[in-house]
């Protein structure tokens, strides 16, 4: 496909935003260069449990992010078939302090337009017989499970085959800018140790939790608080649901089911510096305990692994763990915000709405470089993601 | 694309790169090394070596049968070779491989056509052990009646 | 809800402040200067730090221009494979307390070297079948009414693959039926498209043509659950010389494989179908 607009856009950060970005840019006809210091998600992106949100979780505290998350799921499981465990998933009570909970929730999905059944415990067990068996009731929703890395590799398989230049290991060490414009990034070529000069008509901070240092190689300013969690993947599938706690978020409230691991998640707490995470044990134990109340059999499970990844958060601290904060998304427009034009910002987000990020980040993108274009990637179907090694396989 | 162009290290990434392998020389000597490897991967190994050994040995046994024909006194040097005891300790690493060679071959047979294919271990365990015994008794046959 | 700062340092340093250092040798590899070598690091590690945690601290203290290729952190991607002291490990989950004193990292074998520790998967990928899906099901099936389990499709699945490796048990592993629910359930398919078993595999260093046990593995999972590819289809692609007749039982990849998506067993498969399986559609094609 060749480029309908004379504009050359150069993305930093191989994440799921940048992939979206990539994705929706080249569609509407753009020149787009993206660029990573590693693999693409190897970021936060690659890292989280593969759930792929029904809203279920937010409805309660956050309507407007339930109602972004159902939208989104809908949508994705339209243009990425076949990437999807489309088994719902369970919010289950395992107590009678979890049953305040139940109210609020059905009526948070109806109001957000989240489907939600009642079940009761024998047809909870009997949907998934490992279940805690003195669960008091469930709610069906219709949650579901994706590989993380492969979902979004489908976004960078169809912008690279449709003629976006996607180039992991090569490092964006500095921004260049010109009477208060950036024009480009200076970089880093891992894989021959070169350096050298890229130059673009826009350049977008894609780098998630890195987004702030991305941003002050502009003198920019982007207030961001990494908030990372542990995650523990055990060895053995025990559900095909995503099973969750009917309470209010908290650590070790989800298991998801992934090939045969189960994988629970997730705590909480705040960092300065993204590379700098630690993978405490008493967090693992949490997650163990939590964990087999949800699925008693998970307490004796053998651990595969142990990791932990940074949130992006939006803002900036004063929030102890990181809960606090808001997991919507923003843009920011550093024309706007610091006076330096040819550079805009995207963070935030969750994995599940990276299409409808993208979406309003690439609308600013074309408003702010004078194109008329609209949105296509609700409605196109995505390449698999094998298509992203081997042009052979786009087929 | 001249922007794209501008990216050091773009003709380096269309180049070929090096391939790592195992084995001691060229790539197509992967199947040999036993670090690292299974009793599959060992046994595969040793199994093309038997082979290479036994190929040798019929073109040996060949070459020299021929020099029998010209007449008794070749068959008297013959059999002083022949019946020296290093030759005949090589008999015994000979009938080793040979046994080596039909056991695993029997394995991978049946293996290899979606047979047993559950029962794989105790097929290799059971050729390791006639084919152990039968080396034994081979070798205390064949030594043994010098005296 | 913890509000204290967590000590700093990466996952590589021990949270009990015991002092453990490995020396691990690296391969390095640069385009353009064309050299080939190995760099020596002292990393501290902890009861639970694993190869990768140990290579990326090398990345943040020692050397950042160490090009590393990872994504998940936890075996589901597949994209951190490489071998450790000459063995196929996904680096993720490789634990250093498995290991020496001196470890050392490679990539993986068969596959061009991109840089450093990362290898180009193109060549991977293209061995593969055209029609690869990743999602198939569960294993646990609706019983239909004659009381024969049924899937998508109404196709009896042979889900008893004898395996040559224990299986990590579990009740819902699709090798192991479970009680039957009311639904059908679907799942991602165990390959996790690591490459650990074409590195491992003794026959694909000599012939650069062969599939592979990966991309053999894949079809053998077609003639379980068709998902709308053609079965005389699938056995034309496996029955040819680079296909599944250049596999010669080393069982290598099976035993490297970090998923339990068992290739050997599943190529001995493709073999047992393809020598005696339903001959009305083979005889045609011969």
């Amino acid at each position: 496909m060749s480029t309908r607009h004379d504009a050359h856009v150069l993305i930093v950060g191989g994440g799921a935003t940048g992939g979206g970005l990539a994705h929706d840019l080249t569609l509407r006809g753009l020149r787009v260069t993206l660029l990573d210091r590693g693999e693409v998600t190897s970021g936060t992106s690659g890292r989280h449990h593969g759930l792929l949100h029904s809203g279920a979780r937010y409805a309660v505290g956050d309507r407007e992010a339930g109602v972004e998350c159902i939208r989104e799921n809908t949508i994705l499981k339209r243009i990425a078939p076949g990437t999807f465990e489309c088994n719902d998933g369970l919010f289950v009570a395992v107590c009678d302090e979890d049953l305040d909970y139940l109210e609020p929730l059905v009526e948070g999905c109806t109001g957000a337009g989240i489907p939600a059944q009642r079940l009761n415990a024998s047809e909870a067990l009997r949907l998934e017989p490992n279940l805690n068996p003195d669960l008091k009731v469930a709610v069906r929703v219709p949650d579901a499970t994706v590989d993380p890395m492969r979902l979004i590799l489908r976004f960078f398989a169809t912008a690279r085959h449709n003629g976006a230049d996607i180039r992991p290991y090569m490092e964006v060490i500095g921004l260049l800018a010109h009477d208060g414009v950036v024009t480009g990034a200076a970089v880093h070529d891992h894989v021959t140790g070169k350096e050298g000069e890229i130059h673009a008509d826009l350049v977008v901070n894609a780098a998630g939790p890195w987004s702030e240092q991305v941003a002050a190689m502009a003198g920019a300013k982007v207030p961001m608080t990494p908030s990372p969690g542990v995650l523990l993947a055990l060895r053995g599938r025990y559900c095909n649901m995503v099973i969750n706690r009917m309470h209010k978020s908290g650590d070790g409230d989800i298991v998801v089911p992934q090939r045969g691991l189960s994988i629970v998640g997730t705590t909480s707490w705040v960092v300065e510096d993204p590379d700098d995470l630690s993978v405490p044990e008493d967090h693992v134990e949490r997650m163990y305990a939590e964990g087999s109340k949800l699925i008693p059999a998970l307490r004796h499970a053998p651990r595969r692994a142990a990791w932990s990844a940074a949130r992006p958060l939006v803002g900036s601290a004063g929030a102890a763990s990181g809960r606090e904060l808001s997991r919507t998304f923003q843009t920011f427009d550093h024309a706007e915000q610091d006076g330096i034009d040819g550079f805009v910002t995207i963070t935030g987000g969750k994995a599940t709405t990276l299409r409808g990020m993208a979406e309003l980040c690439a609308d600013v993108v074309c408003r702010k470089l004078g194109i008329d274009e609209p949105c296509r990637t609700h409605e196109t179907v995505l390449l698999p993601h094998t298509a992203y090694y081997s042009e052979a396989l786009a087929a | 694309m001249s922007a794209t162009d501008e990216l050091p290290g773009t003709a380096e990434r269309e180049q070929p790169g090096p391939i790592r392998h195992k084995g001691p020389g060229p790539s197509e000597s992967g199947w040999l090394d036993p670090r690292g490897r299974g009793h599959g991967g060992r046994a595969l190994a040793l199994h093309r070596v038997t082979g290479l050994v036994i190929v040798f040995y019929l073109y040996l046994h060949l070459g020299v049968l021929s020099m029998l024909l010209v007449g008794s006194s070749a068959w008297s040097s013959f059999l002083s070779v022949v019946t020296a005891k290093s030759f005949l300790a090589f008999e015994v690493v000979l009938i080793a491989a040979v046994l080596f060679h039909g056991l695993n071959g029997i394995r991978v047979a049946f293996v290899g056509s979606g047979i047993a294919v559950s029962r794989e271990r105790a097929l290799f365990w059971a050729g390791t052990v006639i084919g152990t015994a039968a080396v034994i008794f081979a070798a205390l046959h064949v030594l043994g009646a010098l005296s | 809800m913890s509000e204290e700062k967590l000590p700093p340092g990466g996952p590589a340093v021990t949270q009990t402040g015991h002092e453990d250092t490995r020396r691990f040798r690296v391969y390095r590899y640069k385009r353009g200067d064309g050299g080939e070598r190995f760099d020596e690091f002292e990393v501290p590690v902890g009861p639970h730090t694993t190869v990768l945690d140990a290579l990326r601290w090398i990345k943040q203290h020692e050397d950042p221009s160490l090009a590393l290729r990872f994504s998940c952190l936890h075996a589901s991607c597949g994209t951190c494979g490489m071998q450790v002291d000459g063995h196929e490990e996904l680096a993720c989950v490789c634990s250093v307390q498995d290991h020496g004193e001196q470890i050392t990292v490679e990539p993986l074998a068969n596959l061009p070297v991109l840089t450093d520790l990362v290898v180009e998967m193109d060549g991977f990928f293209r061995r593969f079948p055209h029609e690869h899906p990743i999602i198939r099901s569960s294993g646990c099936p609706s019983e239909g009414e004659d009381g024969e389990a049924h899937l998508e499709g109404g196709h009896e699945v042979t889900l008893d693959l004898p395996s040559l490796v224990p299986l990590h048990h579990h009740p819902l592993h699709h090798h192991h039926r479970a009680a039957t629910p009311a639904v059908d359930f679907v799942r991602l398919e165990d390959c996790i498209e690591c490459g650990l078993c074409l590195s491992a595999c003794p026959v694909a260093a000599t012939s650069h043509d062969y599939v592979g046990p990966a991309a053999l593995a894949a079809a053998e999972r077609l003639l379980e659950e068709p998902r709308g590819v053609e079965r005389e289809d699938v056995l034309a692609w496996a029955n040819r010389p680079e296909g599944v007749w250049r596999c010669h039982v080393g069982l290598e990849c099976t035993r490297a494989c970090p998923a339990d998506a068992i290739p050997a067993e599943r190529i001995m498969a493709l073999r047992r179908e393809l020598m005696f399986g339903d001959s009305d559609d083979e005889e045609g094609k011969r």
